[in-house]
This record gives C-alpha cells, sequence and structure tokens, in this order.
C-alpha cells in the first residue's frame, strides 16, 4: 500500500513523498490536510479548521464529516483504504484540470529481450462494470431463473454453476429426439464427471511429484551421430 | 481372395487413382521376369497377410501402404484372441516398435517465431541428439532402464520430466501394463540404455509447425489449436536400437516355434508363433517394453522441447501453454474389443504403419476427446506438411478403428540416394522458408519429399473413404532430423 501512496503523492507534487509513512498518525493527518489545502479544496479556507487540528481529538471527527463530504464509498474502510481514495480522488481532480496536458503522456514501454506474446483470451479485457456486461447478466440470469443480486460478477459464477451441472437442451419435439436428447444429456453429464475424475487424478500426480521428481540433464553425456 | 494361397479373409486397400497407380506399377515391375530379391510388392504383402491363421476381418492396407518386411508398412490386421491358432508377428509390428508421432501446442504465433527461428531450431538441435549413434543428455543407469521399461511415461512423470496433463493425452495413457523387462535381452538393453532422448535417424523428426488450414474448428479447439499461424511442435520417434534388437531377438526365436507348431505361410519373413505359445507371450511383454521405452523417449524430447523454448523466449513452458494434444503408435501391436459380425470379441490388432483412430464416446481415449474422436497425428514428410485427423465410427467398423499414418515411400532408399542430391534437396527446402538442421546431410535425399507419396493424397484418401476426419492442417518452419 505505501508504494502506491508514495506514487500518487509524487504525482500530485507533494514535498516529500519518499518519507510518507502511512501508519504515523501525525503524518496521516498532515497529508490528508496538505491533500485539502493544496489540491481538493472542497471547503472554503474557514471551514477547513477542524481538519487543522492535527494534534486534538476531535480531528477524527472532523475526518469522519470529510470523508462524508467528499462521498467517499471507503468511508467505513481502514484508514489505508480512505486515504487511498482520498488520494485517487486528488490525482482525478489534478488530471480534469489539465486534461489537455497529461493526455499527450506517453508511457514509456520497457524493452523486452523476447518478443512480447499477447494472450488472447477475449474474457481477460472483460470490463465487468459495463452497463453492457450488466444488462447481459441480467437477461442469461431471467433466463436461467438466477435471483436477483447486486454484484453481477456474483450472479455470472452463480450461472455458470448452474450450467456446468444442468444442461438445459430443447424440448424434444420428435420420437427420435425423445431417445437421443436423454441419452445426449446423460453422455454430457458423464463426460463432465470423467473431467472432474481426470482432474482430481492429475492433482494427485502432481502433489507427489513435488517428493518425488528431479529432472536432470548432463550436456556432457550428448552426441551428434553422423 | 485365391490371389495367394491360403487366403483366410479378403485383402483391400484404401487408394484414389494417384496411389492406385503407384501401387500397381509396384506390382507390375516385381512381376517382370528377372525380378528377385528385395521386398514383396504390397499388393501380394497384403495377401499373405490375409493368408496367416487366426485372422478375422480383412486385411487391410491403408493409403500409405508400401512393402517392408513381412508386412507392408500400412497393412493392419486382426487375429482372434479366442481362437488357439491365431498368432503375433513381428513382422505385423514392425522393427521400430511403438514409433509414432507426438504434437505439442503453444500459445506462439508465427510471427513470434519467424524473426529466432535459426536459434529456435539450433536450441532444439542443441538439446535433441539425432542421428545414428547419437546419445542422450538425461543420464540413467541400468537400474533406471529396466524402471522405465516397466513403467513408461510413469517413470518420466515419477522423475518430473513430464506433467500430468502429457499422460492424460496420451494413448493407453503412455504405458503397456504387461511389459516385462525381463523377457529383453541384454543386448538390446545395452543398445537401449545410451540413446533415451534421442532422435534417432531415417524418417525421424523434430519439427516446428504453424497452423495453416482448420477444418473442423470445434475439435481443433478441444485440442487447443484456436487459430491459423499457431505454433505446434511434432516429435516422431520411436524406440531406437532397443524395440530394433527385441524384434530381431524375437525372429529368431519364432521360427524355431513354427518349426514345432507346424505354422505355415506364404512367406518366410511373415514369422510368427501362436498368441499363447511360450515364444508369442514372451514377444508381447518384450515388445511392451519396447512401447515404454518409446514413450519415455518421446516423452524425453518433451522435456527438452520444453527447455529449449523456455530458454528462447525466456518464459516458462507453462505460460507458452506448452501442452501435449495427443500422442499417437503407429507401429505396434495392442489386444482389443471390436464388434465382429454382430458379436464382441477380443482381439490382437496388428497396426505397422497404420494409427490407432478411435470414434468419440470409445472408452479409451482421453475425456478431452470423448466428444470428438481421438486425434489422429499425421507426419508428413521433411518440408511438406503434416495432419490432425480424429476417429470416426466408420472407421471403427471397417478397419478396426485404424488409419494411415504418414506419406509413405514412393522410392525405395537406395533408388532415392541414387537419383536425388542432397545439395538440391536443401537449398530447395531453404527456399520453402524452413531452417533445416541436419546431423547427415548425405542421408537427406533418402528423406527428401520426392521420396515419399503425397501426404495430401494419403489423408484426402482416408477422409473420403470415412475412417478418419480431416480436422487441422500443418506446415513446417523449422526440422531436425538425424
Amino acid at each position: 500500500m505505501s508504494n502506491i501512496f508514495k506514487l500518487k503523492l509524487s504525482a500530485l507534487g507533494h514535498p516529500n513523498p519518499a518519507d510518507f509513512n502511512c501508519d504515523d498518525e501525525k503524518e496521516y493527518r498532515s497529508v490528508v490536510l496538505w491533500l485539502e489545502d493544496q489540491k481538493i479544496r472542497h471547503y472554503k479556507i474557514e471551514e477547513r479548521d477542524g481538519l487543522r487540528g492535527i494534534e486534538k481529538e476531535s480531528w477524527k471527527e472532523a475526518y469522519d464529516t470529510y470523508q462524508r463530504d467528499l462521498v467517499s464509498p471507503v468511508a467505513e474502510g481502514t484508514p489505508n483504504e480512505q486515504l487511498n481514495w482520498i488520494l485517487s480522488y486528488a490525482v482525478r481532480l489534478e488530471y480534469a484540470d489539465n486534461v489537455e496536458k497529461y493526455k499527450n503522456a506517453k508511457i514509456e514501454k520497457p524493452k523486452q529481450a523476447a518478443p512480447n506474446v499477447v494472450s488472447s483470451n477475449p474474457l481477460d479485457n472483460l470490463d465487468f462494470s459495463n452497463p453492457a456486461f450488466k444488462s447481459g447478466v441480467e437477461r442469461v440470469s431471467t433466463l436461467a431463473g438466477v435471483g436477483p443480486h447486486p454484484d453481477p460478477k456474483f450472479r455470472l459464477s452463480a450461472l455458470a454453476k448452474i450450467l456446468k451441472t444442468s444442461p438445459h437442451p430443447e424440448p424434444p419435439s420428435t420420437e427420435v429426439n425423445l431417445v437421443e436428447q436423454p441419452s445426449d444429456v446423460l453422455k454430457l453429464l458423464f463426460v463432465q464427471d470423467l473431467r472432474d475424475l481426470q482432474t482430481k487424478i492429475n492433482e494427485s500426480l502432481v502433489a507427489v511429484q513435488t517428493v518425488t521428481a528431479d529432472p536432470r540433464t548432463d550436456t556432457k553425456l550428448g552426441r551428434v551421430g553422423r | 481372395m485365391g490371389f495367394q494361397p491360403n487366403m483366410k479373409v479378403e485383402g483391400v486397400f484404401y487408394v484414389n487413382s494417384t496411389l492406385e497407380k503407384l501401387m500397381l506399377d509396384e506390382l507390375k515391375n516385381a512381376c517382370r521376369p528377372g525380378m528377385t530379391g528385395g521386398f514383396l510388392p504390397g499388393v501380394k504383402q497384403i495377401a499373405n497377410v490375409a493368408a496367416l491363421p487366426g485372422i478375422v476381418g480383412k486385411s487391410i492396407g491403408l493409403p500409405d501402404i508400401h512393402s517392408g518386411y513381412g508386412f507392408a508398412i500400412g497393412n493392419m490386421a486382426a487375429f482372434d484372441m479366442a481362437d488357439p491358432n491365431s498368432i503375433v508377428s513381428p513382422g505385423g509390428v514392425g522393427f521400430d516398435i511403438n514409433c509414432g508421432v507426438r504434437l505439442l501446442r503453444t500459445n506462439l504465433h508465427e510471427k513470434d517465431v519467424q524473426p529466432i527461428k535459426e536459434q529456435l531450431a539450433q536450441s532444439l538441435f542443441d538439446h535433441i541428439p539425432v542421428g545414428v549413434g547419437s546419445k542422450g543428455i538425461i543420464p540413467m543407469n541400468a537400474r533406471d532402464l529396466e524402471e522405465a521399461l516397466e513403467m513408461g511415461m510413469d517413470w518420466s512423470l515419477r522423475e518430473g520430466y513430464v506433467w500430468a496433463e502429457d499422460k492424460e493425452h496420451c494413448e493407453e495413457y503412455g504405458r503397456l501394463l504387461n511389459a516385462d523387462p525381463s523377457k529383453v535381452s541384454l543386448r538390446a538393453k545395452k543398445r537401449g540404455l545410451p540413446q533415451l532422448g534421442t532422435l534417432g535417424a531415417g524418417n525421424h523428426y523434430a519439427e516446428i509447425q504453424v497452423v495453416d488450414e482448420i477444418y473442423d474448428k470445434y475439435a481443433a479447439g478441444k485440442m487447443g489449436i484456436e487459430r491459423l499461424g499457431q505454433v505446434c511442435v511434432m516429435i516422431h520417434s520411436g524406440s531406437r536400437g532397443f524395440g530394433h534388437q527385441v524384434a530381431t531377438d524375437a525372429l529368431v526365436q519364432m521360427e524355431k516355434a513354427m518349426k514345432r507348431d507346424q505354422i505355415e505361410t506364404n512367406d518366410r519373413q511373415l514369422a510368427c508363433a501362436r498368441i499363447n505359445s511360450v515364444e508369442g507371450q514372451d514377444y508381447l511383454k518384450a515388445m511392451a517394453a519396447a512401447g515404454n521405452f518409446a514413450w519415455v523417449n518421446r516423452s524425453s524430447m518433451t522435456f527438452l522441447t520444453r527447455q529449449a523454448f523456455a530458454k528462447q523466449f525466456k518464459m516458462a513452458p507453462d505460460d507458452l501453454d506448452m501442452h501435449v494434444i495427443y500422442d499417437v503408435s503407429h507401429n505396434i501391436a495392442k489386444v482389443e474389443e471390436h464388434i465382429v459380425d454382430g458379436k464382441p470379441r477380443t482381439l490382437l490388432v496388428h497396426r505397422k504403419g497404420s494409427t490407432r483412430a478411435f470414434p468419440p464416446h470409445h472408452p479409451l481415449i482421453p475425456v478431452d476427446y470423448q466428444l470428438t474422436g481421438q486425434p489422429v497425428l499425421i507426419g508428413g514428410t521433411m518440408g511438406t506438411c503434416s495432419y490432425v485427423l480424429t476417429g470416426t465410427h466408420q472407421g471403427m467398423t471397417e478397419t478396426f478403428g485404424s488409419t494411415c499414418h504418414g506419406a509413405g515411400r514412393a522410392l525405395s532408399r537406395a533408388k532415392s540416394r541414387r537419383n536425388l542430391d542432397y545439395k538440391e534437396v536443401l537449398t530447395k527446402l531453404e527456399g520453402l522458408g524452413i531452417s533445416i538442421r541436419v546431423a547427415s546431410p548425405k542421408l537427406v535425399m533418402e528423406e527428401a519429399p520426392e521420396s515419399y507419396k503425397n501426404v495430401t493424397d494419403v489423408v484426402n484418401t482416408c477422409h473420403a473413404a470415412g475412417i478418419s476426419k480431416k480436422t487441422v492442417k500443418l506446415r513446417p518452419i523449422a526440422v531436425i532430423k538425424g
């Protein structure tokens, strides 16, 4: 955590970000005050007195009010979470003030010796907060009869569980289907059971390997033939 | 029937018009007056196999058939285990016992590999010793070998040379259970010990290939082949001198057994013994040990390939997704259940130059391929394409679940040496953009694409006949060879 603090503080131009110790109550308080004074400026100067009383007991109360006024989503969180959000908020404001300047900033990519292999799994880049994603989950959930939950990711994992254990074929329409479809379902369920079993076997083998495995090579032994 | 004396069942072979011409030319040449010596033509060999005691169904020639010792290479035949006269023949397995093909996939794309193709080929060449008389870089003593012969890939797994998933994706799970190292001669063990983890010579190779065409998207997806240009590694190798010695030893024993049990064959090279005789059982146990040797061998080379890639790309083999897609054996005899004339029968199936191709839902194929059928790996020749096929139900009923194994020779080795120049062959490969590393350039022309039948003809014939289904076509970009 403290590393993130340092990065954000130095981005905001704090005088000595490297020495900041978030566990020190006094330093913590003074950073909050610095953020409000220099960056956030949510209150008028005279309203900042509560936060200015770093040495006083009443500071905590003022800090709570301050967070509520900023509508911090982590007002109930740990002190570190709270500070992290405030820092991010300050960075966001700073960026909004100078969009033109920061937009052109280029990230210097570290040079790689080996070719860059990009994983092509499209799920890796899925944006879970996207409204399209949420409404998609909503639709599938209604179809599969999954009850409501505020977190779409939670609902998605419930869906995965249902789809994995109970295949949903179309209801049989012809007589041939009447026999074939249940047998297909049975086959799929069997394959799934078999996969689970094989996975467990593999896990056991790997567990044993941690004890027995010691692969060695000795290039001195090698000889290329004619 | 009646083409050769004593035929008990029909002989058939699968061809298209090009391959048919090659087959019949071979027969015509052999029938010219004054042509003696060398192997009998493939057509005659199929018929001679059909005359062996205990054969059931048909003696089947696959499209890549060409004459070999006793059995033609590309001939499969099944013998009834319940018939006391049924035989097992080393000629029906071949000298390179459990010669086979293994395919590894990666998550790399051709464009990742092209810039360092030469270094990668060199790195593979440095890791995997090739050529006649090459020696492996995995330290082994006599006791290790005994264990490896008995345990097959389980040995490689125990020692940590392979992953648990590799075993899952291997024919027979990489271990023939009836292997008995005590039935193997000391001479075979002495020949085999230093050769573990080496590629060998002849038609064996390791190739870096890229996916060129996908015919069956679903089946390819199940194998982890998702896109054109994806890089794979194919390893084609067998049991080296070990298997050769096991076969040679068995032939000597079997000639005696034939005299004793009065077994008659049309060709001296078809030496065999009753399955239930001591000689028959001893051979099957030694053959199983050689089969295990070959799997340990391919597993060791899998390990070395992963190391070579890991070094070049500075990434763990896990992260490169270097999983084994499948490992097939195309020189082996195995006990299998098949339906013959509507009844289940236990058969000893000889596949020489023929690959097992079991259909979807067969209990002996890995769970991942239950819905697609068993992957069948068809290695091309140096510089030509390779294919991945899948097994079909039709193949199960028509050919005892067997299909072709590769291109199959069109010219004999001697003829290739006379007619082709090795420098030309190498330049031609370079022209195709294929990096090549060879231990013995002068033997290259024996393996030149011109010496072989066209693998595409072979595979298309199998596809058209319905005995296996085309799934993926692979094109080589780098070859290492003995």
